[in-house]
């Protein structure tokens, strides 16, 4: 475990937390993020969209390329300009576009692969944990097109009744122009 | 056929192709268009000399660079530049390249300098592009170096229209008002329509394997939208057949290339318009940014008339500033399609936003504009598809020898004036009127040899029937 995080003066809430019980959440939340990007890979869209609560939010800033001194405007912050900026509504709306037979840049489907590591639980705070962690995105499409989304997300789970969902993500991605001449798969 | 520059050297790529091709690949009679210019090495390389070494570039609004030493990078063609504001408050446009050994200036998207230092030898230039710091000039250059002689290349040109700034590397060009003209005056004053803006954080960019062509030529096409983005509408985000008016089409078109096109106010809903106060039109328009709903054909403010003439102001259409500035989602974004070689195109987003906005309004705003365009926007998702394989199929053998068919409406309307304000406008059905004068207009801009041939023999803006 890192000491950094123990010795924060900052309550993170971990430390009420035994190590059994840390182990025992690292688990939980590492097989809920396994099964969550099974089911994008699979296209269970509708399944996915369970994951989430009802007053989600699902937020992917603009990068830039910027010197070291501006730093601090690297990425775009909540309420200006972004790439995803949604709510459950416009989630669903997203799956409804992939389903209707007519959404041309997932039909044919892309294929994709959700990997996920370096999970780390940085905070508990009452009934909501968040979790940081590295993400590698793989997209095929049609018969050449290739896309490799690699980045940090920031993901709040929310204990609700027995299980987890998702109440909000934050995707920060590792390029600044995208390669790609679309992004229509979920993240 | 090439641009010389002061040295007497070629400017730009090489490769030239002949007036005979060049002619030959869009037929005005037959709206048929051959599908080299989407395909060829040679087409593109004239391109950047004739087109974007000429053109007036759109580089950013005001609102981008508000203080001494901000810097934002775009491009002219394949020329890189600097739009940075001078100690003296002035706006310049210098070629991001170091006059010593050519490395880049800038290497960050935008920021702040007190003077463009260059990482590979520390020559050092002012916010004006003058060279005022080389190491080593006297123990290594033995004093023998004159700096006045090395500044940073400046456009030729540059200014703004309502802080919208725009720059050219050729003196001969017309100034920005000439060149705009009115159709171009009028699809930029769509942008200033809605009081004084400033930039909203965050360009989106991304990378299209097409040619810029097809990028540029989609945003008058107002027939894809019901095939291409019908899951939008399906899925509930936009009401698709309600924001087309297939029957109330107006394009304008004007000299040089710019063209707008797209759904009109009819004139009795434009009188009730004119009617109403700015807070009733306020109002209506407000409701327009939300998520799912149809974007109306708007009231404009009262400035608009004046702005944009009585014709004009009942344009709902999409207007490009020749060769690829798109405005865009109701006057509130730019879209600039930069080339990258024949086969892809940078598409990058500007939004912008009154400065005066309500905070919940300002947050629909963006919402709506950041769901809509953008490589994950619930429209641009599929254009970028569709223009990839189009470029693509260019390349083929035999599915080149095919032309584009761009005929739709060709021969069947009239060139309308409007007797008092002298503004012309085709008023019809859904068309490729403007598409046919985008590749006709492109057609005069490779053919010439200069400003001076161009702006002797281009085509003037359509009259009577087309």
């Amino acid at each position: 475990m890192p000491q950094a995080q123990e010795a924060s003066a900052v309550d993170t809430g971990l430390s009420r937390l035994s190590l059994q019980q840390r182990l025992e959440l690292q688990f939980e939340i590492e097989q809920f993020f396994y099964v969550e990007a099974a089911l994008l890979d699979a296209r269970e869209y509708r399944a996915w969209l369970d994951l989430w609560t009802q007053d989600c939010s699902y937020w992917m800033p603009i990068r830039r390329t910027v010197a070291l001194a501006d730093i601090d405007r690297e990425f775009t912050k909540r309420g200006d300009m972004s790439f995803y900026d949604d709510d459950k509504k416009m989630l669903a709306m997203r799956i409804a576009k992939m389903e209707s037979g007519s959404s041309w840049s997932e039909d044919p489907p892309s294929r994709s692969r959700h990997f996920v590591s370096n999970v780390r639980i940085v905070s508990i705070e009452g009934d909501e944990t968040s979790v940081e962690l590295a993400f590698a995105l793989y997209r095929s499409r049609l018969n050449d097109d290739e896309s490799i989304w690699v980045g940090r997300r920031v993901d709040r789970l929310r204990r609700v009744g027995g299980d987890l969902k998702l109440c909000d993500r934050e995707i920060y991605l590792d390029q600044t122009l995208i390669s790609a001449t679309n992004m229509s798969t979920l993240f | 056929m090439d641009i010389q520059d002061e040295g007497g050297r070629a400017n730009g790529a090489d490769r030239t192709c002949n007036k005979e091709t060049i002619a030959s690949c869009f037929d005005e009679e037959s709206g048929l268009l051959d599908r080299r210019i989407f395909a060829d090495q040679e087409i593109y390389d004239q391109e950047m000399r004739n087109i974007f070494a000429r053109a007036w570039n759109f580089m950013c609004h005001e609102s981008q660079i508000p203080n001494v030493g901000d810097y934002f990078i775009n491009h002219i063609g394949e020329d890189q530049v600097i739009v940075v504001r001078d100690k003296q408050g002035e706006v310049q446009v210098l070629l991001n390249t170091c006059r010593h050994r050519g490395n880049a200036l800038c290497r960050a998207e935008e920021g702040n300098v007190k003077s463009f230092v260059c990482s590979y030898h520390g020559w050092n230039y002012d916010l004006n592009g003058d060279l005022i710091g080389v190491p080593g000039i006297t123990p290594y250059y033995r004093k023998d170096f004159d700096k006045s002689t090395l500044g940073l290349v400046k456009a030729a040109q540059v200014d703004n229209l309502h802080g919208f700034y725009f720059a050219t590397l050729d003196a001969d060009a017309p100034s920005l008002h000439d060149y705009l003209g009115e159709v171009g005056r009028i699809g930029l004053g769509m942008m200033a329509t809605n009081g004084e803006v400033a930039i909203v954080d965050g360009i989106q960019k991304n990378v299209i394997d097409c040619n810029w062509k097809i990028a540029v030529d989609n945003l008058y096409d107002w027939y894809h939208v019901q095939y291409s983005h019908a899951s939008a509408g399906i899925a509930g985000f936009m009401d698709i057949a309600a924001i087309l008016h297939p029957q109330n089409q107006m394009i304008m078109m004007g000299d040089y290339g710019h063209a707008i096109s797209g759904p009109a106010i009819p004139e009795d809903m434009q009188a009730a318009i004119d009617a109403m106060s700015d807070e009733e039109r306020k109002a209506i328009a407000d409701e327009s940014f939300v998520d799912g709903e149809a974007p109306r054909l708007l009231p404009r403010l009262k400035v608009a008339r004046e702005l944009l003439g009585p014709v004009g102001v009942r344009s709902m259409g999409h207007p490009n500033i020749f060769p690829n500035l798109w405005v865009a989602t109701n006057g509130t974004q730019l879209s600039l399609r930069l080339p990258r070689g024949p086969y892809k195109t940078e598409i990058w987003w500007f939004t912008f936003l009154p400065k005066d906005m309500p905070e919940d309004k300002r947050k629909r705003a963006i919402a709506f504009n950041s769901h809509l365009f953008g490589p994950a926007g619930m429209l641009e998702q599929d254009d970028g598809e569709n223009w990839s394989q189009s470029t693509r199929a260019s390349r083929g053998v035999k599915a080149r020898t095919f032309p584009h068919h761009v005929a739709m409406g060709l021969g069947h309307d009239e060139v309308q004036t409007d007797a008092a304000s002298g503004q012309s406008r085709v008023e019809t059905t859904i068309s490729e009127h403007a598409q046919r004068w985008h590749y006709k207009s492109w057609t005069d801009w490779m053919l010439a040899d200069s400003w001076v041939d161009l702006k002797a023999n281009h085509t003037p803006a359509p009259k009577g029937r087309v």
